[in-house]
């Protein structure tokens, strides 16, 4: 059976600039699923959007929708909604007329189609808001507003540009539940631009990232922190440290040695390497309990979830790990690192 | 606000409420009476003769419908054409952009008297001189540079996500005209029939060199009065030309208050 969105060898221009684009990207969803796609700033997520909704041209490749061939279609033949960053409703509608719109626009009489806008704001739970004017509403609001009325047009496909961006925290609470809760009652397939792995992993069940000209990686949450397949990748997903090592290997066996001391390893060949390690792979032992060397904590800076450590080991060598923002291990201190796993990256 | 403030801003008010009723107030005056001359503060008798011929003279009442068609035409068919234009120019390049606002200035800004030399020579050579249709022709040359101007400011401000998302929303091109464009932009419009309209009734220089003395407008029958003496009936007919201004003021406000404020 043909997945609701399949995209094949697309290909995506960046617009105004003088970049050439995206080339090559293949991916598919199926209903009821999201695809976050991560990328730095400028690395073309929007211009896929955008292209994917018929709101700019492919440069190759094709788009299809349950098996069907939209790449030359307009944007109203696609049955693919686009919604921006900033949610844009009608000035000119109040909220009921705006859900409305996409059954009115297809003919639906109007009495049907306000029944079916009143359905989706219930669903969304803005029913109350339904005689109101766009510009009488919250942020938060207008998501949900904007949410029912995309969901009211009942697309096979829904693309969300950074809906979470720019969000106060509690505003972003609301929007992602709406959005968690639109992935599983809509069945559409979910498309969802972020930079936000926290994001990304609350909503999606895959993850596409971007970077150079085409796509660096497609897998789920879980596979893709577990290995990202490039260090690229590694610092896109923002949750590891870097620390620089190298790896020897002593016959069948290969260990990575930093200035923290050795992990064994498998499947690398000697040279520098960059281990990405999450904080909660990381044990900070007090003192020096363990056969390792003892680094000294030159300096500490503190997050919400956790913490960076600076370490120095006597050579003078240093290195900066995240660790869980609860260890106690101030600047000055002395401490021991154990790296219970580690993912290697050859540096050529 | 100091008291020394209050009293200049209301001097100032005052003074603006005098320079702009007194003409009209005198003409009001003048149009009602017969004969007033100086030293009389106020006329000896009322007299409306001047507002009946303005209405039922034949000759009067042509040239009253000669600049009321005239008005319309080139109010509905240069919004017609400055909207889609201003529209492509202000979503196009900068090169463009600045293009055609330069020749819709140019429009605007040439003395009357240039533009009318210019468009005298290319409707003669239509075989459109001394008609109605000239006419028409050269006072939709300044109303399309007007109204050009007016649409590429309120395009280059125009939130064009709003026509994104109706479209992906299945709106039709069609459908997107009708149900968000035209309802967005229902205040500029208004304002910009009301404007074409006022280029075109208010027009004296190209109406004469273009129409040659044989198309009759409101605007010349007043000037030919004035020169002639017939100060009651210049009046009247010099009022009946500030009636159309005053009604699109009050129409333009109207259709403010409708409108959302997307295009301000």
């Amino acid at each position: 059976m043909s997945r609701v969105l399949d995209v094949r060898d697309l290909g995506v221009d960046f617009g105004s600039t003088s970049r050439s684009g995206l080339r090559g990207l293949n991916f598919g969803v199926d209903g009821s699923d999201c695809l976050a796609v991560l990328g730095a700033s400028g690395s073309g997520k929007s211009s896929l959007l955008r292209t994917l909704a018929g709101l700019q041209v492919a440069a190759g490749g094709s788009v299809r929708v349950k098996g069907r061939d939209v790449t030359a279609l307009p944007p109203e033949q696609r049955s693919i909604v686009y919604l921006h960053q900033e949610p844009v409703l009608f000035p000119h509608h109040t909220v009921e007329d705006n859900v409305a719109f996409p059954q009115v626009v297809r003919g639906v009489s109007a009495i049907t189609a306000k029944q079916r806008a009143l359905e989706w704001l219930s669903r969304l739970q803005v029913a109350e808001l339904h005689g109101r004017k766009a510009d009488a509403l919250s942020g938060g609001q207008r998501h949900r507003v904007a949410l029912a009325r995309a969901l009211c047009a009942e697309p096979e496909v829904l693309l969300l540009d950074e809906p979470l961006a720019s969000l106060d925290p509690a505003t972003r609470r609301d929007v992602r539940e709406a959005l968690q809760a639109v992935r599983h009652a809509s069945g559409a397939a979910m498309v969802l631009v972020t930079h936000d792995l926290d994001d990304a992993l609350a909503i999606a069940t895959h993850i596409l990232t971007l970077g150079g000209e085409g796509q660096t990686a497609l897998a789920t949450p879980d596979e893709l922190l577990r290995h990202p397949p490039s260090l690229e990748v590694a610092r896109l997903l923002g949750v590891y440290s870097e620390i620089a090592g190298v790896v020897r290997v002593h016959g069948s066996v290969s260990v990575f040695d930093w200035i923290g001391g050795s992990v064994q390893t498998d499947g690398m060949t000697s040279g520098a390497a960059i281990a990405c390690v999450r904080a909660s792979e990381v044990d900070v032992v007090p003192g020096d309990e363990r056969n390792a060397p003892v680094l000294t904590v030159t300096e500490r800076r503190n997050g919400a979830h956790e913490s960076v450590l600076t370490v120095r080991n006597a050579e003078g060598a240093s290195a900066s790990v995240r660790v869980g923002s609860s260890v106690v291990a101030d600047a000055g201190t002395q401490v021991q690192l154990v790296l219970r796993h580690a993912r290697l990256h050859s540096i050529r | 606000m100091t008291r020394a403030t209050s009293a200049i801003r209301a001097a100032v008010v005052l003074l603006l409420l005098v320079v702009v009723l007194a003409p009209l107030g005198i003409l009001i005056v003048t149009s009602l009476s017969r004969a007033w001359f100086y030293p009389a503060v106020l006329p000896a008798a009322l007299d409306h003769s001047a507002w009946s011929d303005l209405i039922f003279d034949p000759a009067h009442r042509a040239a009253l419908l000669n600049s009321l068609v005239l008005g319309a035409t080139t109010a509905v068919v240069a919004t017609t054409l400055a909207l889609p234009l201003g529209r492509s120019a202000a979503l196009s390049t900068r090169l463009v952009r600045r293009s055609v606002a330069l020749l819709a200035f140019t429009a605007v800004a040439l003395p009357p008297v240039a533009l009318g030399a210019g468009l005298q020579l290319t409707v003669l050579t239509l075989g459109l001189g001394g008609t109605i249709t000239g006419v028409f022709l050269s006072h939709l040359v300044p109303a399309l540079g007007y109204l050009t101007l007016v649409f590429l400011g309120v395009f280059t401000r125009w939130d064009l996500r709003l026509e994104e998302t109706a479209a992906t929303l299945g709106a039709t091109g069609v459908a997107r005209w009708r149900l968000v464009l035209l309802p967005l932009l229902r205040r500029p419009i208004v304002e910009a029939l009301a404007l074409g309209f006022l280029v075109s009734w208010a027009q004296v220089a190209l109406t004469l060199l273009v129409g040659g003395g044989a198309v009759r407008t409101l605007p010349l029958d007043v000037l030919a009065m004035l020169q002639s003496g017939q100060d009651q009936r210049a009046a009247a007919g010099a009022l009946a030309l500030a009636i159309p201004a005053l009604v699109v003021l009050g129409a333009s406000r109207v259709a403010a208050r409708q409108t959302a404020a997307v295009v301000a």
